[in-house]
């Protein structure tokens, strides 16, 4: 299984890479509203994936046939203070967490800084969770959940 | 012919390649999205592989809730993937080298190695922290999330993509001339 996920991560950061995604130039020009390329990926990702989504969770069963689960993220005031960080991180490095290990792998320099600082910024945010957790209304945390 | 149409696309910062069509992109990331799902019952997330990295060498309750520990199989090597499909993207346009070029970063803003290593640092802060505090980014979220038509998921795009904007316009509209 391992190669699966490889190989679909392999085509995912080619496609990143090649298509602008991934370059600081087309994050920018998105942000700038000088470039449609970023909301035309973007846009034909969601509207592409919705219908396929649905199709597949009401088929209900993946390949093998085993049942489709699809674990839901929690509504909290983290999602929007969270989002608003992070569109600070993307402009400012001109990528996102996909893009920083595709252009690791295009041998920028760079992107290893940027790596550095989410692993940190991560770190940072597991360290505290239990501090900010009623600020922010984040769920309780849950160590031995079973099967997930 | 097709030829004489005047290609007015930006080159990528990468070997100064022409970008793929946006249509062909999104249809790439839609197929792999749904593949994962299909194929092995995986919901498209990157950001959370920052606290399968974490989780080996920060022995706190957050870093070993089962939900991280579980999923580091198979997101790892999807992150490796996306490290491998960015290598053979440069080894296939040319060759592989390391590079230090950033685009309009370089002829606008300038710093040195130095300034630039300090910049994406505090950048990577950002995204960090902020995508475990939205619980997600612009896969799990803007892409997953809102194709499953998910609450949460609306809300945190739109400030990302909100924030995104007012700092980029900030950066290279007010404080730097583009």
């Amino acid at each position: 299984m391992a190669l699966l996920y490889l190989a679909l991560g392999t085509v995912f950061g080619f496609v990143l890479s090649r298509s602008g995604a991934a370059d600081y130039n087309y994050i920018q020009a998105m942000f700038l509203f000088t470039s449609f390329q970023l909301y035309g990926i973007i846009g034909t990702a969601v509207a592409l994936t919705a219908p396929g989504l649905w199709l597949i969770k009401r088929y209900g069963r993946t390949v093998s046939g085993r049942p489709v689960t699809v674990p839901l993220k929690p509504q909290h005031r983290g999602n929007i203070v969270g989002g608003l960080l992070f569109g600070i991180g993307w402009s400012i490095c001109g990528m996102c967490p996909g893009p920083i290990f595709v252009n690791i792998g295009e041998g920028k320099i760079y992107a290893f800084a940027a790596l550095a600082g989410a692993l940190a910024g991560a770190g940072l945010f597991g360290a505290i969770y239990t501090r900010i957790q009623s600020a922010f209304r984040l769920p309780r945390l849950v160590v031995r959940a079973g099967r997930t | 012919m097709a030829r004489d149409f005047i290609v007015v696309a930006m080159p990528l910062i990468l070997h100064h390649l022409l970008p793929i069509h946006w249509a062909i992109a999104g249809a790439g990331i839609a197929l792999i999205t749904l593949a994962l799902l299909f194929l092995a019952n995986r919901r498209l997330g990157i950001s959370t592989g920052f606290e399968d990295v974490c989780s080996f060498v920060l022995p706190i309750g957050y870093f070993s809730r089962d939900a991280v520990r579980l999923a580091r199989g198979w997101r790892l090597p999807f992150i490796g993937g996306l490290v491998l499909g960015g290598f053979l993207s440069a080894v296939l346009s040319g060759a592989w080298t390391p590079l230090w070029d950033l685009g309009i970063f370089d002829q606008v803003i300038g710093f040195g190695h130095a300034g630039k290593l300090a910049w994406m640092f505090v950048g990577g802060l950002f995204i960090g922290f902020g995508t475990r505090l939205a619980d997600g980014c612009t896969s799990g979220h803007g892409i997953f999330g809102l194709s499953n038509f998910e609450l949460p998921s609306l809300i945190s795009t739109v400030s990302f993509m909100a924030a995104g904007i007012v700092t980029t316009q900030v950066v290279y509209r007010v404080l730097f001339h583009l």
